[in-house]
């Protein structure tokens, strides 16, 4: 099997081929963890266009999660910078970033007694003073956000209540409640029933739809990936194999190579993959 | 979605709910109640013979609670006025032991609860983090080597835990702190300065020194006075007051450290400056009660079983039942085997330690320790 040649982009284009805004920039990236001798991802140049749904795809261990990481300043780059509305991402405060950026990882804990509600409060910390109170936009901030993740009869509900799915959708609440303009959610649906898979893609692209939120997001399965994201990034093996959106990006090529599947990529008029089988592993 | 829990009913609904929920208030008039007739007890009981009636009568003597020469006397150690015997045992003896008690169980209570939330760790108190013993170390140093120093106790104390403190996060630090690391951190401190302690008992000079050097080690509140009150009073209310206004803080740390760092929290900041006012509020109760053992991590944890782990609600909790706590135990300490007394420290550590055991068989969160 040959190695594609990558699509090189310098900018982004849409499909009227006018260049795209970022709103985050990674460029010249080398990530690694304090434990790993090897870099985990690295990556020339990443976008994360200006109000729009971006998702990053790839196998296990491919490095989504670490580049989000990266993103939302959670990781320190080895080397490369990550800028915001091209100022370096390291150089905003935190509540000023807070304010303006808002992440989910997937490492989450909370103490099993918090309420529902009381955890999308903790999403308006960046917008209140040490000793303030909440005040009247906290609570619409926060109402919204429980209707926008619709978990707003679990409102009193307590955390260690709930389904797994639920408890997602809470967290997804918090993120909410923070009223940022950019999002950088990781796998914000993994473990979550088809139903409440859907609740949270829904949620996602009905705000970037109508308040222009931009989104990063991980995900899974490369199907959402393609009907609910305006860009893809594939990575593989810490290395981006190819992004745009997904009419471009997705070919059966790259989900040979980056899934290691065998699968029909039709246009009739919509994307369409049809996976057909595992491939073999000693792929290069 | 059927499977939709039913909200808590002691939660109230909706917007603009208030803290105050029914179990608060009830746990908070139980252990009132609680503190006030153990302290009745102590007050009444003792070796000066005097009745209950009485001394009722004397504690609410009109002419003591109303005179502001006295209160001068008790809390800005002015002359006090001349009264009788009995007024003198039930007001200059007895009443300051019961109100040291409130304080150093209000304070120890509270330190636990922030250090359980600073580090993320049920197990966690002033004690297991060694900054007991770092802060009786330096208590020591001070009672038994530098002893014209005593009024400034608990700055000393205070000191003294600090630096066992400091020494616990820079063994535990690896680029960030964790639970377990700060932990083993602590028992490796304290047995450093528990060590320490032991050695000062060979420079004491007089066998009454160490006497009363060992029975402050475990925690004594035998001869607590109105000095001890006044030594205790402004750090207690000062660090039980800045730990209920950084509820909030706490609150968020314990939804972990990515979260409260994507919040826009400086995570290393709180948690130290957290830290400094737990370090504070076990000063104070260290400096005029001893090591009393087991208070700052028992109390904390029944509160939390009781009213959940919001610590708006958490930290109201451990001020009124860590007093209800200590004053029982200090009554039982000085009543029950009367004419001798224990240390109240030997009798948190009979009701903590086996409480301590049931926490960790019951924890199974313990695997990663």
């Amino acid at each position: 099997m040959s190695e594609r040649e990558r699509v090189q982009r310098d900018r982004l284009t849409d499909s009227d081929g006018v260049a795209v805004e970022s709103a985050l920039v990674g460029e010249e990236l080398e990530l690694r963890y304090p434990t790993s001798t090897e870099p985990v991802v690295e990556c020339a140049r990443l976008d994360v266009p200006e109000g729009a749904v971006t998702a990053l795809v790839g196998p296990n261990g491919s490095g989504k999660s670490t580049l989000l990481k990266a993103l939302s300043d959670q990781l320190d780059p080895a080397s490369g910078t990550v800028t915001l509305d091209g100022r370096a991402i390291e150089s905003y405060d935190r509540t000023e970033l807070a304010k303006r950026l808002g992440a989910l990882s997937q490492e989450r804990e909370s103490p099993g007694s918090i309420t529902v509600e009381d955890l999308a409060y903790h999403g308006r910390y960046p917008h209140r003073g040490v000793f303030e109170r909440v005040d009247q936009a906290d609570h619409e901030a926060v109402d919204r956000a429980l209707e926008l993740a619709r978990v707003e009869h679990l409102r009193d509900a307590e955390l260690a209540q709930l389904s797994g799915g639920q408890r997602q959708l809470a967290w997804i609440a918090m993120v909410l409640a923070q009223e940022t303009d950019i999002l950088l959610l990781d796998e914000p649906t993994t473990f979550l029933d088809l139903h409440n898979q859907f609740t949270v893609l829904e949620t996602i692209s009905g705000l970037n739809e109508r308040e222009g939120t931009t989104v990063a997001v991980v995900l899974h399965d490369i199907e959402q990936a393609v009907r609910f994201a305006d860009y893809l990034v594939a990575l593989r093996d810490g290395t981006l194999y190819d992004w745009g959106p997904p009419g471009e990006v997705v070919t059966e090529q790259l989900l040979a190579d980056v899934f290691g599947v065998e699968a029909d990529v039709s246009h009739d008029p919509e994307l369409r993959i049809t996976p057909r089988r595992a491939l073999a592993d000693d792929r290069p | 979605m059927g499977e939709s829990p039913r909200a808590d009913a002691t939660t109230t609904t909706g917007r603009g709910r208030s803290l105050v929920t029914g179990r608060l208030v009830s746990l908070c008039l139980v252990s009132a109640v609680v503190t006030v007739a153990a302290g009745l007890v102590q007050v009444a009981f003792g070796s000066y013979p005097t009745t209950f009636g009485e001394a009722l009568h004397i504690l609410l003597d009109p002419a003591m609670l109303l005179n502001p020469e006295v209160w001068r006397a008790f809390l800005l150690d002015a002359e006090l006025p001349r009264m009788s015997r009995r007024y003198l045992v039930v007001w200059n003896l007895r009443v300051p032991r019961v109100v040291v008690a409130v304080l150093a169980g209000a304070t120890l209570s509270v330190s636990g609860a922030v250090f359980q939330a600073v580090t993320r760790n049920e197990l966690a108190s002033p004690f297991v983090l060694g900054v007991s013993s770092g802060a009786g170390f330096a208590v020591l140093l001070t009672l038994v080597v530098f002893t014209g120093l005593a009024p400034f106790l608990p700055l000393f104390a205070a000191l003294g835990g600090t630096v066992a403190f400091l020494l616990v996060y820079a063994i535990a630090w690896k680029g960030g702190t964790s639970p377990v690391r700060l932990v083993l951190a602590g028992v490796v401190v304290s047995m450093i300065f528990h060590s320490l302690q032991q050695g000062l008992f060979y420079l004491a000079e007089d066998i009454g020194a160490v006497r009363s050097a060992i029975a402050w080690t475990s925690g004594s509140l035998a001869g607590a006075d109105w000095g001890d009150v006044r030594i205790a009073l402004i750090p207690s209310v000062l660090s039980v007051g800045l730990a209920l206004l950084g509820a909030r803080q706490l609150n968020l740390l314990l939804l972990g450290e990515r979260t409260a760092k994507s919040l826009g929290m400086r995570v290393e900041a709180v948690r130290f400056g957290m830290a400094s006012v737990a370090i504070l509020a076990a000063s104070a109760a260290i400096a005029v009660a001893g090591i009393v053992s087991f208070v700052g991590l028992v109390v904390p944890h029944i509160v939390r079983t009781i009213l959940g782990s919001d610590y708006r609600r958490l930290l109201i909790g451990c001020v009124f039942v860590g007093p209800a706590l200590m004053v029982s135990a200090d009554a039982v300490a000085r009543l029950a085997l009367r004419p001798i007394q224990v240390p109240v420290g030997v009798v948190t550590g009979l009701i903590g330690g086996p409480y301590f055991l049931y926490l960790m068989r019951r924890q199974d969160a313990m695997g990663e320790l």
